[in-house]
């Protein structure tokens, strides 16, 4: 069965993109959010088994919803999408537990890789 | 590949947050401190800059990163916000715009006519001068191309191991040998380009750890690391319980990995190989953590802001709610022609539901209007940013004030008022505020105010642009249309200001002595009305000697479905919109004056010129009765008089053009269907009066 994604990004761009790389992988987008708050609250909601979660966004940042989804699930998989130049915020996003991060600008390929991964892993 | 097909909506927010960013900016400009704004530039521009690389639009993406660099110094407080840097920022924006439109136009974000790269080196010199900026910025760039040089000069070392061994080391391996721990020579190798390879190899230290492992040592150090000071390996010391099988399994699946080397090795041995090398005690690494970067407490601030409205949204092509309009008012006359039939039988039972058909599609049809409309806010929001510009390229000194931008108006208006608007703004700027000095030596405050409001009136927006300038020239403007033989000078003379003022309206008027860059080439407020009452809208002018000058645009709510006054002379039916009706009357034939050959009515004391509709429509009509009903036309400021045989009452219609063959008629604007199935002819009341 094909694992549910929540996408996390204040671009809808991005969201819209992002969506079309993971669904064609044959995963399933079950819910999109903008912010960090929101993602909490989804993730409550859909019970995700992958999250992309960008780390610049209004209200609450990718960082804070990582913990705060930790909080409610410790074995939360989120993978963080970052942009170049964010070293220190991507290693914090780590030692909060994100799994993996990719690098925007990215190939889907990259994208598709690591959501592989994170969902073989237990 | 992905281009294409997400090109629209990439243009769509990309507009979107560059028109964020002219706002943010002119707060900033008011208020440089303020940390929020910039933030939110910086998050802005963030976001602009991952959507530009991932379409591979690599100018604007680089632009877009360098402002954000200054941003980010900014917010670091390491460098100040200086007017300059605001200029440059503006200026960053204003390019950014055009690569957009280039982008919408030749798919391309390359702009040949402009300096992109000057702008792109400037701010890296902005950089360059502060003290950590600089280093940030350039860094990324240098690492990048050493890369390729360097490449694989590194290659597994067989004998003696890349990592200094102490006795610390030793020791500390040696305990957790103890404790069933194996000691192990790890080399990871990253792929080559991989980005953010600090974060990534720290995803390796994680996995490690994870595992129960501990690093005892690394090289580079992982400060070194952490900075970024390595090409794509690294070599480690591990003490960990799994044996070489598992550690490689678990490290190769760390993505952007190429591969990892694993050895046990006894440290002790290893040392030995290296004793004749010069010792350096050093300290031993444990799982440190990495220090977070300055940038992040500025980022933590973000979820401080206040919260933002967010608003959920499907985003339709226009056709397909023109359609939907269109349909909808098909639907409208079916039931107009139920009711219209069915009216004639009585059934008790079939009025309830005709009721609530009526009821419906009465709310259906507010809905369909309602998702054509858009808040004004979409014109109203390059304003600021233009008003800044023009005021400061004349000199002067502005107070901008926008009122009512949620007031919402149809779809179709928002490309078309937007230049009459700029016109109007850059009038008042250019014509209407006078240099701080003459408002000085008149007493008024030293900034002048611009006013741009809008507001729902009835059927209709009302748009006011209002300055507290010099006011018109009542006598200026007189001299100037007896000049241009528009007006002639007794006429001149005796017409209140009122009149003279719409004089302005006329074709080809500009009293402008000198003509600027920005207003006063001739063309103005001519076109202003043109396009206004093209949009079945009307204009109007006030003004007062040294108080200011209001002008004001009407506009109907929507150009799909109107309300208008049925009126019936002969046996056709003719439909005027309600919207620009003053009033009705009944009149007897007695009460018609002829003042100057034109036929007038007097009406609480004001003097209305009337025309007769069959004379205008030149059909034949029988004698003319005793009484006649008129009906009293509001277009602005000017009042006159319909004549007609019947009024029917008021009607929702729909309009249909009535098609390329008949667009020279200037009479009619369209045509209607009426729920008995005959057709109704739109009186164009802006063009029956001569």
């Amino acid at each position: 069965m094909g694992k549910k994604v929540l996408i996390v990004d204040d671009a809808a761009f991005m969201r819209m993109l992002l969506k079309d790389i993971i669904t064609k992988a044959g995963y399933e987008v079950v819910g999109e959010a903008s912010n960090g708050k929101e993602a909490v609250e989804k993730y409550k909601e859909l019970k995700p088994d992958i999250v992309t979660m960008d780390i610049t966004m209004p209200e609450m940042n990718g960082i804070e919803a990582v913990k705060e989804i930790k909080k409610i699930d410790p074995n939360a998989k989120i993978i963080m999408v970052s942009a170049m130049g964010q070293q220190a915020m991507v290693i914090e996003a780590i030692q909060a537990g994100a799994r993996d991060f990719i690098v925007k600008p990215f190939q889907p390929a990259r994208v598709i890789e690591a959501i592989k991964k994170v969902a073989e892993e237990g | 590949m992905m281009r294409d097909e997400y090109l629209g909506v990439f243009i769509d927010e990309s507009r979107e947050a560059i028109q964020r960013m002219n706002d943010i900016l002119l707060e900033v400009e008011q208020d440089p401190e303020n940390m929020e704004a910039i933030n939110e530039l910086f998050r802005i521009l963030h976001t602009l800059k991952g959507m530009a690389g991932t379409m591979e639009f690599n100018t604007m993406m680089t632009l877009c990163h360098r402002m954000e660099n200054v941003l980010d110094e900014i917010r670091n407080g390491r460098m100040k916000l200086t007017e300059d840097i605001i200029d440059k920022l503006f200026k960053g924006a204003d390019i950014l715009d055009q690569m957009l439109n280039m982008i919408a136009e030749e798919g391309t974000d390359e702009l040949t006519d402009v300096d992109v790269e000057g702008l792109i080196g400037h701010f890296e010199s902005i950089l360059g001068q502060s003290p950590g900026g600089g280093k940030a910025s350039g860094k990324e760039e240098k690492r990048e191309e050493s890369v390729e040089e360097e490449g694989e000069s590194k290659e597994e070392e067989e004998e003696s191991l890349p990592i200094e061994v102490t006795d610390e080391l030793i020791h500390v391996a040696k305990e957790a040998e103890k404790k069933g721990f194996k000691t192990y020579y790890i080399k990871v190798f990253l792929k080559e380009g991989t980005q953010l390879k600090a974060a990534r190899m720290y995803l390796v230290f994680h996995k490690i750890e994870d595992m129960g492992g501990e690093i005892l040592r690394t090289n580079p150090s992982v400060e070194d690391i952490e900075d970024e000071k390595f090409d794509w390996d690294v070599d480690l010391i591990v003490v960990a319980k799994q044996d070489t099988e598992k550690l490689l399994k678990a490290l190769s699946s760390v993505s952007d990995v190429d591969r990892v080397i694993i050895k046990e090795v006894s440290l002790e041995e290893v040392k030995k190989q290296q004793e004749k090398k010069e010792e350096k005690p050093k300290e031993i690494e444990t799982k440190k953590a990495p220090s977070s970067s300055p940038a992040s407490p500025a980022t933590s601030k973000d979820h401080d802001k206040k919260k933002k409205k967010i608003t959920q949204t499907v985003r339709v092509d226009i056709e397909k709610l023109d359609t939907l309009m269109n349909l909808m008012g098909e639907l409208v006359i079916a039931r107009s022609r139920i009711v219209e039939t069915l009216k004639k039988y009585n059934i008790k039972e079939i009025d309830e539901s005709l009721a609530q058909l009526s009821r419906i599609t009465l709310d259906l049809q507010n809905i369909v209007m309602k998702i054509r409309m858009v808040p004004i806010a979409y014109v109203f929001n390059r304003f600021p940013r233009m008003v800044r510009d023009l005021a400061k390229q004349m000199n002067k000194e502005v107070n901008f004030i926008i009122k009512g931008e949620d007031t919402e108006l149809d779809r179709t208006f928002v490309e078309e008022i937007g230049d009459p608007i700029l016109h109007l703004l850059r009038n008042a700027i250019d014509h209407g505020i006078e240099s701080k000095e003459e408002r000085i030596a008149k007493g008024k405050p030293p900034v002048g105010t611009i006013v741009l409001s809008a507001r729902h009136e009835g059927n209709n927006v009302v748009i006011e642009v209002s300055d507290d300038g010099r006011g018109l020239d009542r006598e200026k403007i007189a001299r100037k249309a007896i000049e241009r033989g528009l007006i002639d000078e007794t006429r001149a003379a005796t017409l209140p200001d009122e009149e003279i003022f719409q004089l302005i309206f006329l074709p080809g008027f500009s009293t402008k002595d000198q003509v600027t860059e920005v207003s006063g080439r001739g063309v103005g407020m001519d076109v202003v009305k043109n396009v206004v009452e093209s949009l079945k809208g009307s204009v109007s002018i006030e003004s007062q000697k040294d108080k200011g000058t209001r002008v004001t645009i009407r506009l109907p709510l929507t150009l799909a479905i109107i309300q208008a006054l049925l009126v019936k002379v002969n046996d056709l039916v003719y439909a005027i919109p309600i919207a620009s009706i003053d009033s009705t009357l009944k009149i007897t034939k007695d009460d018609i004056q002829v003042v100057q050959d034109q036929e007038v009515v007097v009406i609480r004391q004001e003097v209305i010129p009337i025309i007769k509709l069959w004379e205008t429509l030149q059909i034949p009509h029988d004698e003319e009765s005793e009484s006649m009903n008129v009906v009293i036309i509001r277009i602005g400021n000017k009042k006159y008089g319909v004549v007609v045989d019947t009024l029917i009452g008021q009607d929702d219609i729909v309009i249909k053009s009535l098609g390329k063959l008949f667009r020279d008629v200037k009479e009619f604007s369209g045509g209607a269907v009426l729920g008995d199935g005959s057709i109704a002819l739109i009186l164009d009341v802006t063009n029956l009066a001569v």
